[in-house]
């Protein structure tokens, strides 16, 4: 089964700078995330894992350094690209919960609202977004056509007519954007209502105080609010009826208040007021499903009616039903203006094309020289900046502005670049009071051990830019890059440029619509509460009201995963969820981010150093320890064929139903990650050690195609080791378990 | 050991009740066990279950609503509820039938006298009941108070006749007499200021929390025998030492601070501060939820080592059954302040009876793939699972050593269960 890749991580490197020195928490790990699979981490609290996590995230510590390494997601360097571009990504598409939810959590803000802020700040941002996108967009396909009609010699079309193809396209546009708008603003009104009309009879059902009157007059100010033609069409008349309805009913209502009131004065009884709700009730039901059923008609395509109405000012399409509407409208759209654009737009999208797939060639040729360049060394600070800034020119030049797609990686290369040659030239230089710190504690050193002195301790290195690793790194930017416009410059002949006009138009018409979208606080409501009953909180209608303290463990936890879910990512980070909570409740948070995964098709990274609970959430393992992964297969080869000892202690440690014999603890503790040690970092606690693993550090082995374990157990000239008993026995037990419920 | 059935602890209807505004909140609910000396008892259930707080009230960091805790046959806890609650019920049902007696008394003239006599008998069976339950409030306040007090006593008393022997002994030798009497003035000031609640300490969740931040290792760990009357420097070095040996640490680690140790170390040190007292009973709560994996075995076989060589009772509280399996002889679950299952832990993991302790077992996550996959997992509904609406049920003992809480009709069926199991 081939796999789509979602998020891989390539021989990471993370360190933090410490007071005692560089602390190496990560040490080159690569691995990689499949769509709709559970990748668990598994290792002792120090082996690196939450750090892994957090840079996937981009949310390390101030003190952390990225040593190397990359993580791609959706084409983009997660290390390298800016705040900006990360900013659009956290959360809304990498998602993360936290160990401990009462801590992510803010204790005086609401449940609700801290489920309905990310929503209602995203949509608040994305407005503004769509509307300077469209405009820059358009300005730049106004000002390539105009220069691909020069170059081509091309005065058929004048720059006066291509204006004023322009300007249509963006008048029109306006256009569609105000009726979006007005027929946005009833159906948000719409469902306001529907929203207030639930809230409302959900609180009858209960039996629950509730003011009819209030409500009454909210649904009529609802009721009003839905006045597009283009939303009512064919419902004005039940809407008008609706009303009077209402006013009955608010009528009726007002006086048995009064009259209630009356009545609580002289003998303590709710009867009257219950009494007065039964036609409410009917009356909002009848409303409710009167505006439900206006919601589910197809609704109108404004861009084509826009086109229309522009051009035909005196007609009322809303008259017509939504279909019939649309298909006329698109008709005399392609026919009127779109072909003809179109035709014009081909220009432009060709013109842009190939020219900057010249610049590309160009581009690989000035980046080819840049690597040569780096790796002879021997440069000065200046040629290395003059260099940077050529490089970045002919790279920007091969970007094509009219490609919807954003290569990230072409876009982001000019800040990443730069930075790294920064890092390279200043980062030792900016750092003398470390290299005097370094030369002082050397000289004590080696003072010390000359006098034959027995010295415990070690010299901290340098916490500073190792040169050829920022090289290395260098290179790798620019190789990417160089990658990137090699692949492009081989299938420029498969690339379809009718699609990519179409594709132009298409994201304009998204970004319009994405200006007329709005998000109210009661939708973001509705919204939430559906989320809320999604990750298993019942009655969320009260609970939304809630603070964070009125919550025991596991639900804090559920509502932490259902602000995660907000947003709709595409990966989720779970680090240590239930390590905070006690088994049932962790059981069920297990079964609910299980069941998640499979409804959302969610890619899961589950960070946990408890291997039962991997047991049943992980398609895939990767054991952890002091910064490496030292073992990494499909959950059931780790659980039933472990190779790497670690795994092995890992797994003896666990105490389980049915051993009674002394549980094989792990001596010792993880090593000090400021030296970390030369060979296998496991080597000081492994009884299995052998001579090698304190000199060299050993490969990955392969044990199967999918299982590999770093251990030199696994070289051919090793000893043969016998797994521990206590392990091999428990594997049978499984197994024979296993087999039973198999038949 | 032949006294291996000992009773170290007894808990007896234990209730322990903190206000929640008008209301109280039921947090230990009539818990009834005991401990025996030697075993491991395991506490378990999900959190906020009562099972932290029962650790605590029998140590005496909470004052106990109602019940007993009796440690080697003492009373070193009581509360006074029950009592209460009997006086104030029998005033009422006494109001009660007084008003009865007096309106019949209004209509009918004729049985007046004999109305009148027996107006006073129910007096006078009320003003009984009052001055007994009165005396018990008296006598349980006066145990907590006084528990201490005649511990002391008896403890210098001790003293008092072991040393009356060697000052005869050394009568002669004035050099030996005068060190003799100095060290048994040491001991009395010891004796003096020594506790029977001492000998049980306990093992806290959070090796962080737990330890003062500002306090060496050495402080930490002398510091019960300081608080103790315990002067001898020395002495106290060399105590500390060794039990720093004992949990696995080293000398070294006694001029250290807390924030200097690994999460396992931490706890090492807890758990040195507790057996540094010579504790015979050691109540540990969920000593290791906090560590990881590898760290947790350690631990856990620090205090199987402990417990050996120490002869140590243990009561472990933990929501992890499979630790708890491992480590206890016997096993008591709890659920919302009530136990509902006492079993040997291997007659509990056999013959799981009640429904809350099979949705516990259900729940435990095993490092298997494919079992794993096909578990389901049992969910306890109380309200569904149970009908305790004619028949309140209480903790029953179904085969010998087993209990379980249930009423008449579960008794049988769970009887049932077990010796139909056990036949086949």
């Amino acid at each position: 089964m081939n796999k789509e890749v979602k998020l891989s991580v390539n021989n990471l490197k993370v360190s933090f700078r410490t007071d005692a020195g560089k602390v190496q928490a990560v040490r080159d790990i690569s691995f990689d995330l499949y769509k709709g699979e559970t990748l668990a981490i598994v290792g002792e609290s120090g082996s690196g894992k939450s750090v892994t996590s957090k840079a996937i995230m981009g949310i390390s510590a101030v003190n952390a350094i990225y040593e190397g390494g990359e993580i791609l997601y959706d084409g983009q360097d997660l290390v390298r690209i800016p705040e900006e571009e990360m900013h659009k990504l956290r959360g809304d598409k990498i998602a993360m919960i936290f160990q401990d939810p009462l801590s992510s959590l803010n204790p005086i803000m609401r449940i609700g609202k801290q489920i309905t802020e990310a929503m209602l700040l995203k949509n608040k941002a994305n407005r503004k977004e769509g509307r300077a996108t469209f405009n820059k967009t358009l300005a730049t396909l106004s000002q390539t056509i105009k220069t691909a009609l020069a170059q081509n010699g091309n005065t058929a079309v004048s720059s006066a007519e291509v204006d004023s193809f322009i300007k249509t396209f963006d008048n029109f546009n306006i256009q569609a954007i105000k009726l979006e708008n007005s027929y946005n603003a009833s159906r948000t009104a719409a469902q306001e209502l529907i929203a207030i009309a639930e809230d409302f009879l959900f609180l009858v059902e209960k039996n629950q105080k509730v003011d009819a009157v209030a409500t009454l007059g909210l649904i009529e100010r609802k009721l009003k609010a839905i006045n597009d033609r283009y939303f009512t069409t064919g419902y004005a008349d039940a809407l008008k009826e609706h009303m009077s309805a209402l006013e009955n009913v608010r009528r009726i209502e007002r006086s048995k208040v009064t009259i209630a009131d009356a009545v609580r004065k002289v003998v303590k009884s709710t009867a009257a007021k219950k009494e007065s709700s039964s036609q409410t009730v009917e009356a909002l039901g009848a409303i409710k499903a009167t505006v439900e059923e206006m919601l589910a008609r197809t609704p109108y395509n404004f861009f084509r009616i826009g086109y229309y109405v522009y051009k035909k000012p005196e007609t009322d399409l809303s008259l017509m039903p939504a279909e019939e509407a649309n298909e006329l409208a698109y008709n005399f759209l392609t026919e009127d203006f779109m072909e003809a654009f179109i035709r014009l737009e081909k220009v432009a999208v060709e013109y842009s094309f190939n020219k900057t797939l010249e610049n590309k060639k160009l581009a690989i040729a000035e980046l080819e020289k840049a690597i040569e360049f780096f790796k002879k060394g021997g440069f000065t600070a200046k040629e290395a900046f003059a260099l940077c800034k050529e490089t970045n020119k002919a790279v920007r030049s091969a970007i094509d502005p009219l490609a919807v797609i954003k290569d990230n990686v072409a876009y982001t290369f000019g800040g990443a670049f730069e930075r790294e040659v920064e890092k390279y030239f200043f980062y030792i230089k900016n750092n003398p009071k470390e290299e005097a710190r370094f030369a002082r504690q050397t000289a004590k050193h080696d003072a010390l051990v000359a006098k034959g002195k027995n010295v415990d301790w070690k010299v901290v290195p340098k916490a500073v830019i190792e040169p050829e690793k920022q090289i290395e790194t260098i290179v790798s930017v620019l190789t990417r890059v160089a990658n990137r416009f090699r692949s492009d410059v081989e299938s420029a002949a498969n690339v379809d440029l009718d699609k990519r006009c179409i594709e132009i138009i298409d994201y304009l018409k998204e970004k319009a619509s994405q200006v007329v979208y709005t998000l109210s606080k009661r939708i973001a409501k509705e919204k939430a509460i559906k989320l809320m009953e999604e990750v298993g909180i019942p009655e969320p209608r009260i609970r939304y009201r809630q603070y964070p303290f009125e919550f025991s463990g596991g639900m804090r936890q559920r509502i932490v995963i259902a602000i995660a879910l907000s947003a709709n990512p595409d990966i989720l980070i779970c680090d240590e969820p239930t390590t905070a909570l006690d088994v049932t409740i962790q059981a069920q948070i297990l079964e609910l981010i299980n069941r998640l995964k499979r409804e959302r098709d969610l890619s899961i990274i589950f960070i946990t150093h408890d291997l039962g609970v991997v047991a049943n959430m992980a398609d895939r393992i990767a054991v952890m320890y002091a910064g490496k992964i030292v073992e990494y297969g499909t959950a059931n080869e780790v659980f039933y064929n472990p190779q790497h000892p670690y795994t092995w202690a890992l797994l003896s440690s666990m105490p389980d139903l049915d051993t009674n014999e002394k549980l094989d603890a792990i001596p010792g503790t993880p090593p000090n990650m400021i030296y970390p040690p030369v060979g296998d970092a496991f080597a000081e606690r492994n009884k299995y050690a052998m001579e090698i693993d304190f000199e060299m550090q050993p490969p990955m082995f392969e044990v199967s195609p999918t299982h590999y374990a770093a251990t030199w157990l696994l070289h051919p000239n090793a000893p043969k080791v016998e797994i521990p008993k206590i392990i091999t026995e428990r594997i049978k037990r499984m197994k024979e378990r296993g087999g039973n419920h198999g038949e | 050991m032949e006294n291996k059935n000992e009773v170290l602890l007894k808990v007896d209807h234990l209730c322990q009740y903190f206000r929640m505004g008008r209301k109280d909140l039921k947090a230990v609910d009539d818990v009834c066990f005991e401990v025996k000396k030697g075993e491991a008892f395991g506490l378990v259930g999900e959190s906020g279950c009562g099972k932290t707080t029962t650790g605590r009230s029998i140590i005496k960091l909470y004052n106990i609503t109602s019940g007993n805790v009796y440690f080697k046959g003492q009373r070193i806890g009581a509360g006074t509820r029950s009592y209460k609650d009997a006086i104030s019920k029998a005033r009422k049902d006494a109001a009660k039938r007084i008003a009865e007696l007096k309106q019949e008394k209004d209509v009918s003239a004729a049985r007046k006298a004999e109305i009148d006599a027996e107006i006073e008998t129910i007096r006078k069976e009320l003003a009984a009941t009052v001055a007994e339950n009165r005396a018990l409030i008296h006598d349980a306040r006066s145990d907590n108070r006084e528990v201490d007090r005649q511990y002391q006593a008896s403890q210098l008393k001790k003293l008092e006749e072991e040393y009356s022997e060697k000052f005869d002994a050394a009568q002669r030798d004035e050099i030996k007499l005068k060190a003799l009497k100095k060290e048994y003035k040491s001991r009395c000031r010891v004796a003096k200021k020594s506790r029977l609640i001492t000998q049980i300490q306990m093992i806290f969740q959070d090796p962080i929390a737990s330890l003062d931040p500002r306090m060496t290792v050495r402080d930490i760990i002398a510091e019960g025998l300081v608080i103790n009357g315990i002067r001898d420097k020395d002495y106290i070095n060399e105590k500390v030492y060794e039990i720093l040996e004992t949990v696995g640490l080293v000398r070294e680690h006694a001029d250290r601070y807390p924030h200097e140790f690994s999460g396992g170390q931490r706890q090492r040190i807890g758990i040195a501060r507790a057996v540094i007292m010579q504790p015979e009973m050691i109540i540990a709560d969920e000593p290791i939820s906090a560590l990881d994996v590898s760290i947790q075995a350690q631990v856990i076989n620090l205090l199987n080592d402990l417990r050996e060589s120490l002869g140590l009772t243990i009561m472990f509280i933990a929501h992890d059954l499979s630790v708890v399996k491992y480590f206890s002889d016997r096993i008591g679950v709890m659920y919302f302040g009530k136990l509902v299952e006492l079993a040997d832990s291997d007659e509990l993991f056999k013959y799981p009876l009640h429904p809350y302790t099979k949705s516990l077992l259900s729940a435990i996550p095993l490092p298997d793939p494919v079992y794993e996959k096909q578990r389901t997992r049992i969910i306890y509904n109380p309200i569904a699972e149970h009908d305790y609406s004619t028949d309140t049920p209480s903790l029953r003992e179904i085969s010998p050593g087993h209990f379980v809480y249930c009423n008449n009709a579960e008794e049988e069926r769970y009887k049932k269960i077990v010796n139909g199991e056990t036949d086949g």
